[in-house]
């Protein structure tokens, strides 16, 4: 590259330790806010133990936490059946 | 606005664009913006009713059913037309925007279509319209790509054409309104409705086709097939159970498979089944609620996901690459296509503020109100999952990641002004969603109306959607590593048409010509000359026996006896023998008759 390349900020690793601490605080900041909102509540008629884990305190980060997770092992694990190289269709058989 | 009170608007785009064929570039590209504004302006004209009924084989045609839900599709068909073509002003091939025009109008014409005959017809040249935009790429791949998706399509409305013809002769009717559950030509429709869907498992023309098309042809394709799908759905089958179920399980093989991509538009296109399979959830809810959120969210999602293939279609077009593994640090040197894909990716995952967010919770809200605990479950898991991929993932990968040294190009104006547009509709829908709500069916069962409602008198939704947008983002980090690209493709199901034919041909090549080969080694060359031998040789075998006493008893010698055993053998097999031997044989023969027939008598 000719050109004077401009400082890759996200790039130092100073950087990646505030998004870090940035990450965590939004975290953070989104549990706490649920101690001061009343949520309405989900599935009052069912009567299961899924039901009324909908209405517990945290459902949704631990929801967001686990479902993401889930779904990368659940890829990873697919991945390992399911990646073929590129060129795997223009092969004869 | 006579003229536009008697033309369809799909067939007024449909003739422009034959029309702009013969106009200089500058002029078609204009036209083009013009013809999709021209449309948006006389479907708002549009009064509710049925209107335009031709005869046509002894049927009444409804060229123009105009209610809420013909009219919300036919506003954003054209707003998104007219946004796509700003993006493309660069595009200086005649063909690319002609079948542009022919494909959005084709679809709006099954929009407004409110007979079957009609539906099929424009379902048809839809596809014919939408093959040429992948086409247009011109590359080997996409050749190929385009004959499979043709081919998909094809197979598509013979299934739907059938189900129709059943219908037809089953009712007598051409209406298209909701079909009966107990009729076998319910279901057929229904298949032939769901490829177009995307829906699994015939979900895997989309990623397999949309990316090989070209920078405009990925924007246009990725708002009008699947989303007629949808209409097609809620006119015919709301409050199909099934069709829960079948939502449920698009919107998380889209997430799994989006998270096993390389490449960056491919990514996309699994993102369209996920929210496609959101859409087809609530279709299958069915209730008023569910039904004003299915095309809430139809409209949102034609315009964040266009938004998104616009940025990805920018990055295509500037650095040629679009596999995540190629690219990465772009935020450098295009800012602002990073800034505007980015509030697409923010609205496709449903973040407060954005359009996302006030259309995909219609239908959340409408599988908790109708106590499908479990659909509601795997919708929530798939707006968490919606983040993962499109969220973060896709912006990520192309502009942050590893800096791989591409230094391209900002996004030409044009591109930028399209995206700017779209961007500005998802940002003010997620802040101001009144007048969309305004447009929906049923638009009374939407309760939350204004930005007081939604964000402050429902704070706890707010915060409810933050909480798992954060968590999110905090599982998609802390599991990078796991998540890092390999330049690899993922088996889908077209596997079973693209490697599975190749496999059937090649077992078939091997039965069938190997039968062939047994048969002609038995038959043709072993069976067939041992019987030619035998019908030859038998009779002189035969004859020889017969004479053989009588030659001795003439004379005894032995090598004069082989000698004419030898000639014998030799007049048989060259058919040669003297007049007078043949007869002989006639002479014994009728003797032999008359004595039978005495004997008899």
């Amino acid at each position: 590259m000719s050109e004077p390349q401009k400082p890759f900020v996200p790039d130092q690793p100073t950087v990646s330790r505030k998004f870090w601490i940035a990450l965590w605080l939004t975290c953070g900041v989104s549990v706490l806010l649920e101690l001061f909102v009343h949520r309405h509540e989900h599935f009052a008629e069912i009567d299961s133990a899924l039901a009324s884990a909908t209405n517990g305190f945290g459902f949704y980060f631990v929801l967001g936490f686990l479902a993401c997770s889930g779904a990368i092992l659940l890829a990873k694990g697919l991945g390992l059946f399911l990646k073929a190289r590129e060129n795997y269709y223009d092969d004869t058989p | 606005m006579t003229l536009l009170d008697t033309l369809p608007p799909g067939l007024l785009l449909i003739l422009g664009a034959i029309a702009l064929l013969l106009l200089p570039a500058t002029a078609r590209k204009a036209g083009a913006i013009a013809l999709a504004a021209l449309g948006f302006f006389a479907i708002l004209q549009l009064d509710a009713g049925e209107r335009l009924s031709p005869s046509f084989l002894g049927y009444d045609l409804t060229l123009l059913r105009v209610d809420a839900t013909s009219k919300a599709f036919g506003y954003i068909f054209t707003l998104c037309a007219a946004a796509a073509f700003v993006f493309s002003w660069h595009e200086k091939r005649r063909a690319e925007n002609t079948a542009a025009l022919v494909y959005v109008g084709s679809a709006l014409g099954v929009v407004f279509a409110g007979d079957m005959i009609t539906w099929y017809v424009c379902w048809e040249l839809m596809a014919i319209a939408s093959t040429f935009l992948i086409l247009a790429r011109k590359t080997e791949k996409s050749l190929k790509a385009a004959q499979r998706y043709i081919l998909v399509h094809l197979a598509g409305g013979l299934i739907l054409l059938t189900g129709i013809l059943l219908t037809i002769h089953q009712t007598g009717s051409i209406a298209f309104n909701a079909f009966p559950k107990d009729a076998i030509g319910s279901w057929f429709i229904l298949v032939g409705i769901l490829i177009n869907a995307a829906a699994v498992p015939f979900s895997s023309w989309l990623p397999d086709a949309y990316p090989e098309s070209t920078v405009m042809g990925g924007v246009i394709l990725s708002a009008y097939t699947t989303k007629t799908a949808v209409y097609t759905l809620i006119r015919g089958f709301p409050g199909w159970e099934i069709l829960v179920a079948v939502g449920c399980v698009m919107a998380i093989y889209g997430i799994i498979y989006a998270l096993l991509e390389n490449d960056m538009r491919r990514i996309l296109a699994y993102s369209i089944i996920n929210q496609v399979g959101f859409m087809v959830c609530g279709v299958g809810i069915g209730t008023e609620l569910a039904i004003a959120g299915v095309v809430a969210h139809a409209f949102c999602h034609i315009i964040y996901k266009a938004l998104l293939w616009m940025s990805a279609g920018a990055v295509l077009f500037r650095t040629g690459k679009s596999k995540c593994t190629e690219l990465g640090g772009l935020y450098k040197t295009m800012p602002l296509t990073m800034i505007l894909g980015t509030i697409g990716a923010l609205s496709i995952s449903g973040v407060p503020l954005t359009s996302g967010f006030v259309s995909k919770t219609l239908i959340v809200a409408a599988a908790e109100h109708q106590h499908y605990l479990w659909a509601w479950l795997v919708l929530e898991i798939a707006s968490a999952g919606v983040f993962l991929h499109a969220g973060i993932k896709f912006p990520y990968f192309v502009f942050f990641n590893v800096d791989r040294g591409l230094r391209p190009k900002e996004a030409p104006k044009p591109m930028l002004i399209g995206m700017s547009l779209l961007a500005f509709l998802c940002i003010c829908i997620g802040c101001h969603p009144a007048p969309l709500y305004d447009i929906l069916p049923n638009s009374g069962a939407v309760e939350s109306t204004t930005f007081s409602a939604i964000y402050v008198k429902h704070f706890a939704n707010v915060v409810a959607m933050f909480q798992m947008l954060a968590f999110s983002a905090l599982a998609f980090f802390v599991f990078l590593p796991w998540l890092k690209r390999t330049p690899t493709i993922s088996i889908d199901f077209d596997w079973f048409y693209r490697k599975g034919a190749k496999l059937f041909y090649a077992a078939m090549d091997r039965s069938l010509n190997g039968l062939n080969q047994a048969a002609d080694r038995c038959v043709i060359k072993t069976f067939l000359p041992a019987l030619a031998r035998f019908a030859l040789q038998a009779p002189a075998v035969l004859t020889a026996v017969v004479l053989k006493p009588v030659w001795r008893a003439i004379d005894p010698d032995e090598t004069r006896l082989a000698k004419r055993r030898d000639d014998l053998m030799t007049r048989f097999t060259t058919g040669t023998f003297p007049v007078a031997y043949s007869a002989a044989c006639i002479l014994i023969i009728l003797t032999l008759l008359i004595l039978i027939g005495r004997a008899n008598a």
